[in-house]
């Protein structure tokens, strides 16, 4: 059925791909629901190290005085946790909702520049690599006045400065050899990879709507994917020049955060969090989205209060910009700041507020069905906001600066960002599950891994707040017995170790529904959105003709319409038309004109490793290869015709 | 592209590339912000004796910035060019756009090395670290856009010339100079003259 | 695409745009050697000679002037967002420095 017509002439350096299964078929796709994939697995697997890193640090702490992991190693494992979940985990995570639904929930074929997603794609791939590769190559020496060389070892020869790098502890003198090298370039080419999908993001949702699809139409996902490219686009770059400043601080001997040389450790701080704080955003918005894509339709409601949804998530996004300082109340900074701040900090509880309440709205009075997605969402409102509350707890700076560096605050963070955005992002797995591989997930399954993990959640992360209010620091390897932190300590292990084996649950069915499931139909949960009247699994072209979208949850409005008194009622022809819409869908009757797959993003992507082992190893033959690959790349990217070799698919 | 549309795109009537290519420029605005900041926040804090403010040499410099804000007339012309669609006229002036630029970049390097030799290391103080960071990002842009130029140049050497249409086109890769010389404009002012 | 394109201007245009900006360069450095004459009105006045330049050569040479309006508030969005951001941090960095 589907036919490639070979390019006339091959004006390039390599021939075009051209198979459609098999490794290389991935390898140079430009679909974005293969990088959506691709993306996911990705970030599932380090989800799993870094939930790996996090259990080897619960066992440390589960009795005191324990010696499991040397400080050194300790140190390693928490700045791995922190940065694999944030960088390589949430963050690529979402990216993969982006990806896959992004395109189906606007109507259109692909993203605005899909070799540019793909290219988005594998720097976050050869990203992830390099930071990792710290593990074979990197060092941690041993520090001034810190703990001694042997017992950095195999674990503790990984970044150790946390997550947030501050400086001067990032620095050389505190944590010497080039681990946390690997790690101020590694975020760096992260970045890269973010940057880029949040240009093609914006583009694509302002530019490639279909007919009808007015932005106040667009789903709330789209839109909270709207608002996270931009918190990405704005963010990334003054990162970008921070990591620079560190890059240069340690490797070329300048001092911009050092104050020996008249340099500003407190300005890495505002740098970073100018980031950090609009980052929180970036983690939680998209599970907002994907929450209001859930309500709504296992609640069998409309979304109560679209538009103030909508603004909500766009005042987050905008006074997420303001806050930053929130994080540095406990820094060296000008009370002046730290009133402003805490305001700001108060004040963005308010379109959050506003967001709880819609959703509390949207389910009231409505026909619950408590599937698997729905649990989870409804998990997310009450875990949220717990972490929410204890967040707005933080504004108050006096009783900020008491638990600053306390498990107080490290349980309000992950009940925002675990109790918050995972619990998100495993609902909208769930829910569009059935949309990507076209067959049903095990439903008890599904609600044994809800409730393995909500028990396990909040057996871990509950007790942090009164053993942080006890005064149990973070990022410390040990406690002594007479601090009678034990008990909490054992139950938060427990729980660690519970969540592990939800997540192992949700893994079988995963795998075992992937093969065996149940054939899903198209439209399984009776849905709202437009990525529902497609067949499912996707077809690869997506929609077999543009889709006028004629309402906001248009799909639902095709389905369903309004008694005298107002309620929604099926229409008759509803049956008829799911029916019309799969034989549509799986039959384009039109040529349908597809995006070349390419090799150059994962080219031009390669020299990017080489060209950080350059700069870690001062190294100029890495750097030449690092430049060759990605002029080869680039120059191919650029003279690659895009006329030729259209992929179409005949109908006969 | 091909004649077979079956999208409606560009809801906005903006062209997509072009949009993504503002985009783009936008976020450039964050990061030449950030290094302008830390610029300012640590200018003056060098040590005694060693101030680079006192090596400036301001009409060397001028001349420098006067070539790069010509590039974008040359730029803007072979732009012109383009849209009357004569080839020769374009090649013209973006062969002289690139060598403007060049000449800018061999003017920066000349500038670095006698600082350099007057003993103004990239770590001698905080004031040269941010100083040849800031300038030297600005000229790595440059750089890339004179790499483009030539290649665009070279691209117009070929039977069918040059088009506005399709990838990286003329009107990007001018979009992209232009918006090098105006962080130059900002920087010739915080670094050079107050 | 270039169909529905406003008129750009003419070459003769561009070269009497560029000998304004060529001009305001030159006041910018007349002003560096008159700092004493001048005295604190120097940097306000450097400052605001950068911004048209700034503006001549966006609105003009990149056709910021002819473009959507959607073009125009995003790169002024991000403009005005880094303005604040920065001035905010250089504010709070100066007063933390010297109180």
């Amino acid at each position: 059925m589907t036919k490639i017509i070979e390019p006339k002439k091959q004006s390039n350096i390599f021939r075009r791909p051209s198979s459609e299964t098999g490794i290389w078929s991935w390898i140079t796709t430009v679909d974005h629901k293969r990088i959506g994939i691709m993306y996911g697995y990705a970030a599932f697997f380090f989800l799993l190290i870094g939930g790996l890193e996090a259990l080897v640090l619960r066992i440390q702490l589960s009795q005191p005085d324990n010696n499991f992991l040397t400080a050194a190693e300790y140190n390693a494992m928490f700045t791995m946790h922190g940065t694999t979940m944030i960088f390589l985990a949430i963050m690529p995570i979402s990216a993969a909702f982006f990806n896959y639904l992004l395109p189906l929930q606007i109507g259109a074929r692909d993203v605005a520049f899909p070799r540019l997603n793909a290219l988005s794609f594998w720097i976050f791939i050869f990203g992830g690599a390099f930071l990792y590769s710290t593990f074979i190559f990197g060092t941690a020496g041993a520090p001034e006045g810190g703990y001694l060389a042997e017992e950095v070892g195999w674990l503790g020869s990984a970044p150790n400065g946390g997550w947030f790098g501050y400086q001067p502890n990032a620095g050389m003198k505190y944590s010497p050899g080039t681990a946390m090298d690997f790690w101020a370039i590694g975020l760096q080419i992260l970045g890269i990879a973010s940057l880029i999908s949040a240009f093609n993001f914006i583009t694509t949702i302002i530019n490639m709507r279909t007919e009808g699809m007015r932005f106040m139409r667009m789903p709330v996902f789209t839109w909270m994917t709207f608002a996270v490219s931009f918190l990405l686009a704005f963010s990334l770059p003054i990162i970008a020049i921070a990591l620079f400043y560190v890059t240069f601080d340690r490797k070329f001997g300048t001092t911009f955060f050092l104050t020996e040389g008249g340099g500003d450790p407190v300005l890495w701080q505002h740098l970073f969090w100018l980031f950090g704080h609009p980052e929180v955003y970036i983690l939680i918005l998209p599970a907002f989205g994907i929450v209001s894509e859930v309500l709504p339709t296992f609640s069998r409601k409309p979304l109560f209060g679209y538009a103030a949804i909508v603004f909500a998530g766009f005042g987050i996004a905008f006074i997420g910009f303001g806050v930053w300082a929130h994080h540095m109340f406990a820094s060296a900074i000008s009370p002046v700041a730290q009133a402003g701040f805490g305001l700001s900090t108060m004040v963005i509880a308010v379109p959050t507020g506003v967001k709880i309440f819609n959703w509390l709205g949207t389910i009231w009075g409505g026909k619950l069905k408590l599937n698997t997605p729905m649990l989870f969402s409804l998990g997310f409102i009450g875990m949220f906001v717990i972490g929410g509350l204890s967040g707005v707890t933080h504004s108050v700076v006096p009783a900020d600066t008491q638990q600053t560096d306390t498990y107080y605050v490290v349980a309000h963070f992950h009940y925002v960002l675990f109790g918050g955005a995972l619990f998100g992002i495993f609902s909208g797995l769930y829910y569009w599950f059935p949309k990507v591989w076209g067959k049903m997930y095990n439903e008890t399954l599904g609600k044994i891994h809800f409730w393995t993990m909500l028990i396990g959640f909040n057996l871990t992360f509950g007790p942090m707040h009164w053993l942080g209010l006890q005064g149990q620091v973070r990022r410390t390897w040990v406690y002594a017995e007479e601090t009678n932190l034990a008990f909490w300590n054992v139950v938060v292990t427990v729980g660690a170790f519970i969540i592990a084996l939800s997540i192992i649950v949700f893994m079988i069915n995963w795998i075992f529904s992937k093969r065996n499931g149940e054939k899903a139909p198209f439209d399984p949960w009776d849905a709202r959105t437009i990525e529902w009247t497609i067949p499912s699994p996707t077809p690869v072209w997506n929609f077999s003709k543009a889709p006028v979208v004629k309402s906001l949850d248009d799909f639902w409005h095709a389905k369903y319409g309004e008694d005298d008194e107002g309620r929604s009622v099926r229409r008759d022809s509803a049956d008829q038309l799911l029916q019309e819409l799969e034989e549509e869908g799986l039959n384009p009757s039109e040529d349908i004109e597809l995006p070349n797959p390419s090799y150059y993003p994962i080219i031009l992507a390669s020299g990017l490793p080489f060209l950080g082992y350059a700069v870690i190893y001062y190294s100029v033959p890495l750097a030449i290869v690092g430049t060759l690959l990605l002029l080869i790349g680039g120059f191919g990217w650029g003279t690659e015709p895009l006329e030729e070799a259209i992929e179409e698919l005949e109908h006969e | 592209m091909s004649s077979s549309h079956t999208y409606p795109h560009e809801p906005t009537g903006v062209e997509t590339r072009k949009l993504g290519m503002w985009v783009f420029l936008s976020t450039e605005i964050l990061f030449f912000g950030t290094l302008i900041t830390t610029f300012m926040i640590f200018k003056g804090r060098d040590f005694p004796g060693m101030k680079l403010t006192d090596v400036y040499d301001i009409p060397f410099t001028s001349i420098s910035s006067f070539i790069l804000l010509m590039s974008s007339l040359t730029m803007v012309l072979a732009h012109n060019a383009l849209e009357a669609n004569d080839q020769e006229k374009t090649r013209v002036w973006l062969l002289a756009t690139a060598m403007l630029g060049a000449v800018f970049l061999a003017g920066q390097i000349y500038e670095f090395t006698e600082f350099y030799h007057k003993g103004f290391e990239l770590g001698t103080n905080i004031f040269s670290s941010t100083f040849y960071v800031l300038t030297g990002f600005h000229g790595l842009h440059v750089f890339i856009g004179v790499v483009l130029l030539l290649a665009l140049w070279s691209i117009g050497q070929r039977q069918k010339g040059l088009t506005l249409e399709g990838g990286m086109n003329l009107e990007f890769v001018a979009l992209y100079w232009h918006f090098v010389d105006i962080v130059w404009i900002v920087l010739f002012t915080v670094v050079y003259l107050i | 695409m270039s169909e529905n394109h406003i008129e750009h201007p003419s070459p003769k245009k561009y070269v009497q745009i560029a000998i304004v900006l060529g001009v305001l360069t030159a006041i910018e450095i007349a002003l560096y050697y008159t700092e004493d004459i001048v005295g604190v009105f120097t940097d306000p006045l450097l400052i605001i000679l950068a911004v048209g330049k700034f503006v001549i050569v966006v609105g003009w040479f990149m056709h910021l002037r002819f473009e959507n309006k959607l073009i125009n508030r995003f790169f002024t969005g991000g403009m005005i967002l880094a303005l604040i951001l920065f001035a905010i941090v250089m504010f709070e960095r100066a007063s933390a420095n010297f109180l």
